[in-house]
């Protein structure tokens, strides 16, 4: 490819050229004790871009990122993601699939018996055969990735919120993923903090050309770093589209939701927003 | 009507639970078989080098100073019976085959799930609720193989050994009260002991120190992995993992004897 043809390549938002979709999500549904959290879900993730699911608490927004991520078995519908169907994989297959995602839990999830360094270190002595000083040299460096240096032989429950948040980024790093899951990146953070986050999510899609999957309800954070953007409310997607096809979006609930109105007290929807 | 949808309900959940322990069991020891010390997987080996730290040797000082006590009042409460028959030696048979065929296993058993049986639902139930657990599977990491198999095989290794332990602090204990009552010294009712010991009693009582260590192990994770509701969960699963772990083990405890009376004389 010349220069000027990857360039325009690169220009054209993922979403707009014929590519295959790298996630295909088809009638999604899932039901947990006779309640329909996810009602019939389709989405397309493309490679190299940014994904902000939004919506508000209870929508099933995190409920559809542990589907994504193999998780969960749907009750109905198919995932596919590379063309694979992870909802009907054997075992082995859902491994290898697992080998190219990285997740970054909403509590962190740092295992607390490990040193950081070990915590990072895990899936690269896990799954790869490097000698014992590469790892730690990559640990290293996937730690300077996330702006964390010296924290090696620390603890998790040394570290603060925000630095267990980039720890636990580093360890979804480690395999160099191509898909980066995130569930609630700025949940329990001061604004400074989850502002630093969203910075270091930028970085990554740009350095790495990553497909970033990211679970927020919070706005600001998630018109800095979307490409894509869709709205989940009541287990069904309203809208998919770019920040401006989302912000301009004429349906109602998407409006309340972006402009924070909140619900009339007897409506009975209201029990889904009280978190806000 | 209802009394019946109950109780099929209850019958239901208690044959899904104890598929869910086979389920689990014969997965654990697929897996047990792989952790090989000497080809990488270093972090396994070390793993299971700490349970057995805290499974064994951390638990011998409890264990010997309760089979002790047990082993004791074995004696005591034997003899107190036997004289009346002027068989006050029998005490020496009595304590020394029911240590190691019976109450050695099943004490060594109790310490340990005191001790182990509930850290070790503790400490998964918490991994669940802290999604440490999610953190492995989307590592692409089988959670049996990364917390059970190491907790499984530190089991394996430790049980039988402090059982052995807790059964000769057992028949000491025996030995002292001899040695007041009976006028014979140690080293004669070692003797004697050993003399009236068969290779049947021990190895019957090594193979229950097995079968309740794997039922500690697999209650106790078994009890972690199905936690529900957060944090308050954790403390219910651990008081769930002790008292059925008791119950099967003393379950167990029967089957076997019914087995090796029947069919190992």
């Amino acid at each position: 490819m010349s220069e000027a043809a990857r360039t325009t390549a690169e220009r054209r938002p993922p979403h707009e050229t014929d590519a295959e979709p790298l996630i295909c999500v088809r009638g999604l549904e899932v039901l947990y004790g006779g309640r329909m959290i996810l009602d019939g879900v389709d989405l397309d993730i493309y490679r190299g871009e940014t994904m902000v699911i939004l919506g508000p608490s209870g929508c099933g927004k995190s409920t559809l990122l542990r589907h994504l991520e193999g998780l969960e078995k749907p009750s109905a519908g198919t995932i596919r993601i590379q063309g694979a169907n992870i909802v009907t994989a054997s075992r082995k297959e859902l491994l290898q699939i697992r080998r190219l995602m990285g997740v970054s839990f909403q509590s962190a999830a740092m295992f607390n018996s490990m040193t950081v360094g070990d915590n990072v270190a895990l899936p690269l002595r896990e799954h790869t055969d490097l000698a014992e000083s590469t790892i730690r040299l990559m640990t290293k460096m996937k730690l300077q990735q996330v702006g964390l240096s010296g924290v090696e032989d620390m603890y998790p429950t040394e570290l603060s919120g925000g630095m267990r948040k980039r720890a636990s980024l580093a360890r979804a790093l480690a395999l160099d993923p191509e898909i980066l899951f995130f569930d609630e990146p700025s949940a329990g953070l001061d604004p400074i903090i989850a502002a630093g986050i969203d910075q270091l999510i930028l970085r990554l899609k740009e350095a790495f050309h990553m497909t970033i999957i990211v679970v927020t309800h919070e706005l600001q954070s998630a018109f800095l770093i979307a490409d894509r953007m869709c709205m989940l409310d009541q287990g069904k997607i309203l809208a998919v589209g770019t920040r401006g096809e989302i912000r301009e979006h004429s349906h109602p609930r998407i409006k309340q939701f972006l402009r924070r109105v909140p619900d009339e007290l007897d409506d009975a929807s209201s029990q889904y927003i009280t978190g806000f | 009507m209802s009394f019946f949808a109950s109780v099929g309900r209850t019958t239901i959940r208690q044959v899904e639970y104890v598929g869910g322990l086979a389920i689990q069991f014969w997965h654990g020891l697929r897996l047990s078989v792989r952790v090989n010390p000497f080809a990488g997987r270093r972090l396994r080996w070390r793993r299971t080098m700490e349970q057995m730290a805290e499974i064994g040797a951390r638990s011998l000082p409890v264990l010997c100073v309760v089979s002790g006590a047990t082993g004791m009042i074995m004696a005591l409460q034997s003899g107190a019976e036997l004289r009346k028959f002027g068989a006050m030696d029998a005490v020496i048979n009595l304590v020394g085959t029911s240590m190691t065929r019976e109450l050695g296993p099943l004490i060594a058993a109790i310490v340990v799930i005191g001790r182990s049986g509930s850290a070790i639902s503790a400490e998964v139930a918490t991994m669940v609720v802290t999604e440490e657990v999610d953190a492995l599977r989307a590592m692409a990491l089988d959670p049996i193989d990364f917390v059970l198999v190491p907790k499984y095989l530190a089991m394996m290794v430790m049980m039988p050994c402090v059982t052995v332990m807790g059964v000769f602090s057992g028949i000491l204990a025996g030995g002292v009260f001899s040695y007041f009552a009976l006028d014979i010294t140690l080293m004669m009712y070692l003797q004697r002991t050993v003399e009236i010991l068969l290779m049947r009693d021990i190895l019957s009582g090594l193979v229950k120190a097995l079968v309740f260590g794997s039922i500690i192990v697999h209650v106790g994770c078994l009890e972690g992995f199905q936690v529900t509701g957060g944090p308050e969960g954790v403390g219910r699963s651990t008081t769930n993992a002790v008292v059925k772990s008791i119950f099967l083990v003393i379950i167990a405890d029967l089957v076997c004897t019914a087995f090796f009376y029947f069919f190992w004389r």
